[in-house]
């Protein structure tokens, strides 16, 4: 039976229901020492001392860092303008000054609280807006002579700029019927997995560094390293634990530089793993957007035009900030056919927690954008939000917001999917609505490789540089084996993300790991399959175009009695040429654009892109605002479902943190300082919050993906808080603008006053 | 608590108590917490640490057949009591029907929070073989999950329900008596 398509459960869910998993935080060595970061109390100061002495002198305590210990070396992704310690002055109020490494955690803390450190309060600037300002003190005063990327249109505190112009928007404004204006905020949501960063790192010989992480992009880290500690990549390797969850929070460096440095100076393996505050004040939580919107339509309904501004607030270091306006350019152009585009998104330098790559990294903000205006254009123009979208989405052989040509777009059967299914035209009970969105995601490349090979008794290791964070997304990857080699997916073992021992992978990341290793395992697969075939050739003295592989065995076809088992097979392989072993590696073709209506671009198309809508049903309690979502509805195209029992619990996930990004999640900031320090202060969905989620899968096959699959991970988060937003207009007739749409927006919106 | 000379001093408590059916005597430091003991001196890290004021569960496990944050229980105190880890929760060869529940249903994701799950949802069974969905949401309300929004776990914790109720041998904690 084809392993492809099948619900099989995840072939490692066993050491993850036993409590068997070593995630980051378990893993432990002789000798080990512990590490905690001293943080900054102040958004923006200058330092005048760090006084160490009391902590050097404490028992225990076996090493201290400060900036003056560390190779002065700046790193970052695309902007040169990070340390591993603040230099002179710190710029968020959580930003590491110093660590400590000591024989106990407990040590360790009490040391931390020890090292006195004084500093000289500087203005912050806080809002985006302000910083955008042409007398905004400079987050980076020196951000002319920083290194960076040459795409990078930045100036003053922008650290990251893309626009897209196409045809001629200020004359389709001019001539159009009507005109409208709209203004979104959303505050920003912390990825908020349960297990915090965490990475041990152990020096062997003096000149090698071996850092077990729970982090996504093993090798990404490994290069950071490199730069960090000055020595050669080659001679750090990084092993990924079990992964406590990621959502795009574990991308970059966490503790794993400040544990090496920490194990350098110690001469002892060294673990770090943050606390809860640590995430809080210091993790890459998603960015906090100011949007302005400006629609042009014709009275029947079709848009004519659509400009976008777009800021978003990068916070105090520029980390994926510099790439991601190109994002979100696609995200606020839509997946709507609008001839007339200029859309314009900074990411803007402020004293605070440096904001990234969450899930979907600025989709929820600019589809809560986009999609509710879409809503409240087509209220004032008097028609159906849904009628309103089929008049205007993308249909297959139309072009993206860019240029790029599209294939099997599925858009209008996902819209109508959704419809159907939570009953669209079917007026609500009083007091509940229905809403809809949709929208569009990529299916990121970047290089991926595996190694394969086929054991004595037949079974087969896969060996992939991608680390598996949770999602499942590796048993897709070996099922896809599988069907290369007519094996059942169970005989093989994965072994992942080890970059002495596995391939390069661009990542866990982006929605890419099934699509971008399943295509590296088809063509390792086919070459281990010829090996394979043509021992057994020799064995069966046969032609090799005449054998077939059938469960386990190699036969010749039509004649079933004809035939040697793999293990067979393997062990002759073994005598005769060293065994079965084989490569494979992809990268995805390039999505053709038109490279004249983007600027300051890092992503100016969405690879095989996939199409979704959602619909809700809430209730509003009209005395105190609560909203409760009865029902919810996904209709997401996945190319080819390679695992539906998977992808499923994708959607099912992601649709739950949309809801808490939509209704209440918040990481607010007040003179500087986040507001959330814990789990005890930043709401989080549990169970009575998550609605039933009914998924539609759709299956449009594109033309690079595994069978046909398109990526699935990410796009779930987008839509929903959109998709609440609209449904809450239809049952309570208000519109709120800003994220989250708390209890109390929805209160002052009907026009109640608080009585406390 | 401490002496003036520093941390490494720490007052201790001998405490005896039972693990997985297993009998355990340690002194350990008046400070630490249960999930201290478990992970930090038995080596059972299948019991999670993660936020360490008993907001997300994730250090569930089972006292005297009560669900308890473990990281909320002083070590000194279950001297004389009876704890479940999840490395107790499976019979010898196999897996618990809540376990085999949660891989089928693919309830676990990145598994941080299953633990706790599967003690919480355990110690629901235990007192109530066929559950209403308002009584697992209820039981459950303290175990955070990130991943999965929660439906696949419903639908697990219910089909293990019936799992338990066709196979009540399946149920049994530990396999050997002896242990105790």
């Amino acid at each position: 039976m084809r392993a492809v398509g099948q619900s099989l459960p995840r072939l490692d869910g066993f050491s993850r229901v036993t409590g068997r998993l070593v995630y980051g935080s378990d893993i432990a060595v002789p000798g080990m020492l512990h590490g905690v970061v001293v943080r900054s109390v102040h958004p923006h100061a200058r330092i005048l001392q760090i006084d160490t002495r009391e902590t050097a002198g404490m028992s225990g305590v076996v090493a201290v860092l400060t900036a003056n210990d560390v190779p002065a070396r700046r790193f970052g992704g695309m902007v040169k303008d990070e340390t591993v310690f603040a230099v002179d002055r710190v710029r968020f109020a959580g930003q590491p000054v110093a660590a400590v490494a000591a024989i106990s955690r407990e040590i360790a803390e009490e040391a931390a609280r020890r090292i006195e450190v004084r500093y000289d309060p500087l203005p912050a600037v806080e809002d985006p807006l302000v910083a955008l300002r042409d007398d905004a003190p400079l987050v980076h005063e020196d951000w002319a002579s920083l290194a960076a990327h040459p795409n990078v249109q930045r100036r003053g505190n922008v650290c990251g700029m893309a626009t897209i112009v196409r045809g001629d928007p200020e004359r389709a404004f001019r001539e159009a019927d009507e005109v409208y204006e709209d203004r979104f905020t959303t505050a920003s949501v912390h990825q908020a997995y349960l297990e915090p960063r965490a990475a041990l790192a152990q020096w062997d010989g003096g000149d090698r560094l071996t850092v077990h992480a729970n982090t996504q992009l093993p090798f990404a880290i490994q290069e950071a390293l490199a730069e960090i500690l000055d020595i050669p990549a080659g001679r750090i390797r990084v092993v990924v634990t079990g992964i406590g969850g990621g959502f795009g929070g574990k991308l970059r460096l966490g503790v794993e530089h400040i544990a090496a440095l920490l194990a350098r100076r110690a001469g002892r393996p060294v673990r770090v793993v943050l606390d809860m505050a640590g995430e809080f004040w210091a993790g890459s939580p998603r960015h906090p957007a100011i949007i302005t919107l400006r629609t042009a339509v014709r009275r029947d309904g079709t848009i004519v035009a659509k400009t976008a501004d777009a800021v978003l607030d990068a916070g105090a270091f520029s980390g994926a900030s510099p790439v991601l306006p190109s994002v979100a350019t696609l995200v606020l152009a839509g997946p709507y056919r609008i001839p007339h585009l200029h859309i314009e998104v900074r990411a803007v330098y402020t004293h605070k927690q440096n904001f990234g790559s969450y899930r979907a990294p600025t989709g929820p903000q600019c589809a809560f954008a986009s999609e509710s205006q879409m809503d409240m254009i087509a209220r004032r123009i008097g028609l159906d939000p849904f009628e309103f979208r089929l008049r205007n989405i993308l249909r297959d052989g139309d072009e993206g917001p860019t240029g790029q040509p599209l294939r099997g777009v599925a858009l209008e059967t996902a819209l109508r999917r959704a419809a159907a299914a939570i009953g669209w035209g079917a007026r609500s009970a009083p007091g509940r609505g229905k809403g809809i969105a949709c929208g569009w995601w990529t299916t990121t490349a970047g290089p991926s490789g595996v190694y394969v090979k086929m054991h004595p008794d037949g079974s087969v290791t896969l060996a992939t540089g991608c680390a598996e964070i949770g999602t499942g997304a590796l048993t897709g990857a070996a099922q896809v084996l599988a069907d290369e080699l007519a094996l059942d997916p169970r005989d093989i073992t994965i072994t992942s993300a080890d970059t002495l021992t596995t391939p390069y992978d661009y990542g866990a990341q982006g929605s890419r790991s099934t699509f971008n290793v399943g295509n590296a395992c088809r063509r390792a697969g086919a070459e281990l399959r010829r090996q394979l075939v043509a021992v057994a050739a020799e064995m069966l003295e046969a032609n090799a175009s005449d054998l077939e592989l059938q469960d386990g065995y190699v036969a010749v076809r039509g004649v079933p009695a004809r035939r040697v088992s793999y293990a067979d097979v393997s062990q002759t392989a073994l005598g005769r040429g060293g065994g079965l072993l084989a490569s494979g590696t992809y990268v995805a073709p390039p999505t053709p654009y038109d490279a004249g209506c983007v600027s300051g671009h890092f992503y100016p198309a969405f690879h095989s892109p996939s199409f979704h809508a959602h619909a809700a049903e809430v209730e509003v309690d009209s005395e105190t605002g609560h909203v409760r979502i009865l029902r919810y509805v996904v209709a997401q195209d996945v190319g080819l479902a390679i695992n539906p029992l998977l992808i499923r619990g994708q959607i099912e996930g992601g649709v739950v943190q949309g809801v808490g990004q939509a209704l209440f999640e918040q990481l607010p900031y007040e003179g500087g300082q986040p507001q959330a320090h814990s789990f005890s202060d930043y709401p989080l969905p549990r169970i009575e919050d998550a609605p039933p989620v009914e998924s539609i899968l759709l299956e449009s096959p594109s033309t690079a993906g595994p069978h046909g699959a398109r990526g699935v991970g990410e796009p779930p988060v987008i839509e929903p808080p959109a998709a609440v937003a609209n449904a809450l207009e239809d049952a309570a007739g208000v519109r709120v603008t800003s994220l989250p749409i708390t209890e109390e927006k929805i209160f002052r919106a009907l026009g109640g006053r608080p009585t406390v | 608590m401490t002496t003036a000379g520093g941390l490494g001093d720490e007052m201790t408590v001998a405490v005896a108590l039972t693990v997985n059916g297993m009998r355990r005597e340690m002194r350990i430091p008046v400070t630490h917490t249960l999930l201290d003991l478990l992970r930090a001196r038995l080596g059972l890290t299948g019991t999670k640490e993660s936020c360490l004021e008993g907001c997300c569960g994730a250090c569930t496990v089972l006292l005297d057949n009560r669900p308890v944050m473990s990281c909320l229980v002083l070590g000194a105190s279950v001297d004389g009591h009876d704890v479940v880890t999840i490395e107790g929760v499976a019979p010898k060869d196999g897996l618990h029907p809540l376990q085999q529940a949660f891989l089928t249903h693919a309830a676990a994701q990145c598994g941080y929070c299953t633990s706790g799950m599967i003690l919480s949802a355990k110690a629901l069974l235990d007192r109530t073989p066929a559950p209403s969905d308002q009584e697992i949401r209820r039981a459950l309300h303290g175990n955070l999950c990130r991943c999965t929004g929660y439906n696949a776990i419903i639908e697990a914790v219910k089909h293990a329900a019936r799992l338990m109720r066709e196979r009540p041998a399946a149920t049994s904690q530990y396999p050997a008596e002896s242990h105790r």
